[in-house]
């Protein structure tokens, strides 16, 4: 009772690249509660995209995330294509989809060199993060930049893929499976890795489910469940891959699927340049866009991806709703935690790829009586003022 | 009488003394830190000075002209001396170790224990260091360190008792001059060499075994609250003690500065002794961290056996 | 220790960092940098004022005699007024070093030549 002691961890700290607070609660060495606080990322950005106009906003729903970004404009531009009510061409589809998966290979770089960092094995993560370096001069290469790409407009992509660059890519993503082979060799049998990582950060398949946790979090949790296969999107009803399951509900599974999803993306992306269909890459589009309600869902490399529109025949619209990966998986997160030690708390939360800033978002829901509102921003400076005063 | 005394202060003060001791704790610095980003591919200290050989010095002289802190609940008078005790605790360890020829400035029988007394003291100040800093990360940081050292402790004292059972002398410099004249110990005790490696990286707190000070998850372990000429200090005494693990290994295993007639024994045991430290720094940059639980279980239950199984063949075999 | 091989194979590759700017990589072909306007082209519609997503082109006057005002340090490089525009008047060209220590430089003007 007497020894236990309060940990924050964060908003800064070392092991987050975003600023999030844990309020731990320990006991020697064993974690006994944990109390996340969120909000300190978040940008007002719902409301900024109701102020612009769609094509303004897709940039602005580009910038949700640094490394997602793909994942977000494929599902603005899938929602607002469903409510003008046109059908992009297949050459786009096929496009958008070899740059979601490059995407992908990049977050998945990315997220080894991270957790490695957290267990303290640098030299891994020199080598994911140099590994990283080919897949952003491919993209730079496709679109111009490295991260953030904007190759998405509504009603099609922007660039096209002429041959030299699909032989560049291709190329590029020989080499990245290779890589990937064989880190997913040392992670499976270097010792000091399988003991950190083995047993550390349990999520049961029950937990899994009812916390409603999304991505390869659930699918190291051997749940199959996908976007991509049970509800496909651009070109993913025409190109075979698997869905990629672990059974063992610990990191070393989380690293082993997202190892495997990088060899699969590989596979779709020589798929797809191979069957690249011929045609138009953009259809035009009028700037107004006629009244609907639209969900839109993508796979993000972290989880699933779901926006709201509602929109009404005006070129701006009413009310746009982001639901990130992360927010889904925090809950599963904390049940993670609990029961684990004090030096498994920064793997835990690297081992959910966590985007902080995708999540932050601001509503109020009254669970009595059934009710929900929203503040404006004068009136949330006011309450931050009152609030920090009472501290 | 008067040049006797003259010769002996330039001992102690230039060479090989305390200038040559923090010229060499800079330049181990240097190599270890170039060693480690050559393994993973990257340059590692380039533009200062020739090669980046004067970044040691430079970060040193960065922290020193940086803003002292003291946390408003700290002990101050405790928080003020431990950089000052923890530094002055590797020098004297390193004037018991051969380096120019076979008798070390201080020797008498049993300075082998003064050495591993020594880095016992050295753990014994990371915990006053981290309790007076009355921060909840140092707390966890020093917590740590304790239990980390009464994990290595055993095996290493026992271990390092190997040669000084075989040479049958308690002094570093006799067991240098056997060695001179007989064989290296490694040769007989090659098992004993990996323990007393595993255990100074252990000492040293370094990958796997830099659990009071992981970055990650507790900000900087016990050295939280330092910074300005304090952090400086505790740094140069890490890099001491990285000198001092790599010249134990250096005299107890492999003959200290002994060598071929073709150079003077002093190149010789600078050679050996940046072996021993490129030995320590690829296995920093080999594994992963450890947890502290893991840590004391793969201790016990394996290294102290064998640090004893290691005594007894020295024991039974006869040489 | 499954990985020492590829340590010590390292200690013989050369280091993969480039060593900017002694050392630097050529810019590919597409790569969004500094703006160029071709005032011949330009017809004054505002297009690209109207659909820039950081409000940093400004159209001064109307017609075939306006002239551009870019604010670099606005600027998202996102190329949405190179698509916007309808006789490819501005452009996006492979510059990419444009960090300037005073802010009066980051502003781009475009001005016609008077004939």
């Amino acid at each position: 009772m007497s020894s236990i002691i309060k940990i924050p961890f964060g908003p800064q700290h070392p092991s987050f690249k975003e600023p999030e607070n844990f309020m731990f609660k320990v006991d020697g060495e064993y974690v006994v509660d944990v109390t996340p606080r969120i909000g300190y990322a978040h940008r007002g950005i719902e409301k900024a995209l109701e102020d612009r106009t769609y094509i303004l906003d897709l940039y602005l729903v580009e910038r949700i995330c640094g490394i997602c970004s793909q994942a977000h404009t494929t599902c603005y531009t899938q929602a607002v294509e469903e409510a003008l009510k046109v059908d992009v061409p297949p050459r786009a589809k096929y496009i958008r989809t070899i740059v979601a998966e490059l995407e992908r290979i990049h977050n998945h770089y990315y997220w080894l060199g991270i957790v490695a960092h957290e267990i303290g094995f640098e030299t891994l993560f020199m080598y994911t993060w140099r590994d990283r370096e080919i897949v952003m001069d491919l993209l730079e290469l496709l679109s111009g930049n490295r991260v953030q790409y904007a190759m998405n407009m509504i009603g099609g992509v922007r660039r096209d893929i002429t041959p030299e660059i699909s032989s560049e890519i291709m190329k590029g993503v020989k080499v990245l499976g290779e890589r990937m082979e064989y880190y997913k060799k040392i992670c499976s049998n270097e010792r000091t890795v399988l003991t950190r990582s083995v047993n550390v950060g349990i999520l049961k398949t029950k937990d899994a489910i009812s916390l409603c946790a999304v991505g390869p979090t659930l699918r190291a949790s051997n749940v199959k469940r996908d976007v991509r296969a049970d509800d496909p999107y651009a070109a993913y009803d025409e190109i075979p891959f698997h869905a990629v399951t672990y059974d063992g509900c610990d990191i070393a599974s989380r690293i082993a699927t997202r190892c495997d999803e990088v060899i699969e993306s590989v596979e779709i992306i020589r798929y797809a340049l191979g069957h690249l269909p011929t045609g138009s890459i953009e259809v035009i589009v009028s700037r107004l866009v006629p009244s609907a309600e639209i969900v839109s869902r993508v796979e993000a490399p972290r989880g699933e991806n779901m926006h709201y529109l509602k929109s009404n025949g005006t070129d701006k619209p009413e009310r746009y709703k982001v639901r990130a990966p992360t927010l889904a998986n925090l809950t599963a997160l904390c049940k993670m935690l609990i029961g684990g030690y004090i030096a498994d708390i920064p793997v835990v939360i690297a081992g959910i790829d966590p985007c902080f800033c995708c999540m932050d978002r601001l509503t109020f829901v009254d669970v009595n009586n059934d009710k929900s509102w929203g503040w404006k921003g004068e009136k949330l400076r006011r309450y931050g003022i009152k609030w920090y005063k009472k501290q | 009488m008067v040049q006797e005394t003259i010769i002996s202060l330039l001992q102690i003060v230039i060479f090989p003394g305390f200038l040559f001791f923090i010229i060499a704790a800079f330049f181990y610095e240097w190599v270890d830190r170039k060693f480690v980003a050559r393994l993973q591919n990257r340059y590692g200290p380039l533009h200062t000075g020739p090669l980046g050989l004067l970044q040691p010095f430079a970060d040193f002289l960065k922290l020193l002209s940086k803003e002292d802190i003291i946390p408003y609940a700290a002990d101050k008078l405790l928080f003020s001396v431990v950089p000052i005790f923890m530094l002055s605790l590797p020098f004297t360890a390193l004037f018991c170790i051969p380096i120019v020829n076979s008798t070390a400035p201080i020797s008498f029988e049993g300075d082998l224990i003064l050495v591993i007394f020594i880095t016992t003291l050295i753990v014994i100040s990371v915990f006053i260091g981290a309790w007076s800093s009355t921060n909840r990360f140092s707390t966890i940081g020093g917590m740590r360190a304790c239990l980390q050292m009464l994990g290595y402790e055993i095996p290493m004292t026992i271990v390092i008792a190997g040669p000084a059972i075989a040479a049958k002398t308690l002094s570093i410099s006799k067991i240098v001059q056997w060695q001179t004249a007989g064989f290296w110990f490694i040769l007989t005790q090659p098992l004993g060499f990996i323990i007393v490696a595993i255990c100074f990286l252990a000492e040293l707190q370094k990958i796997p075994f830099d659990i009071p000070k992981a970055e990650t998850e507790v900000v900087a372990g016990w050295l939280t609250e330092f910074s300005g000429k304090k952090l400086a200090l505790l740094r140069l005494a890490g890099d001491l003690e990285f000198v001092l693990a790599g010249s134990i290994m250096t005299s107890l295993y492999l003959g200290g500065p002994s060598g071929f007639w073709f150079m003077p024994p002093f190149v010789w045991f600078i050679i050996k002794l940046t072996v021993c430290i490129l030995i320590l720094s690829n296995l920093r940059g080999l594994f992963a961290r450890f947890r502290i639980d893991q840590l004391m279980r793969g201790v016990w239950k394996y290294l102290t056996p064998l640090a004893l199984l290691q005594i007894i063949l020295v024991e039974l075999i006869p040489w | 220790m499954s990985m020492e091989e590829e340590l010590i194979r390292h200690l013989l590759k050369k280091p993969v960092t480039l060593r900017y700017p002694y050392e630097k990589l050529p810019p590919v072909k597409g790569l969004r940098g500094k703006h160029v306007w071709d005032s011949e082209r330009c017809i004054g519609c505002g297009l690209c004022a109207t659909d820039c997503p950081a409000f940093a082109i400004e159209l001064i006057g109307k017609g075939l005699t306006a002239e551009l005002k870019i604010y670099l340090g606005r600027c998202l490089f996102c190329g949405q007024c190179e698509e916007s525009c309808p006789r490819e008047a501005i452009r996006l060209t492979q510059l990419y070093e444009l960090a300037e220590s005073d802010r009066k430089n980051l502003i781009l003007e475009f001005k016609r030549e008077s004939t």
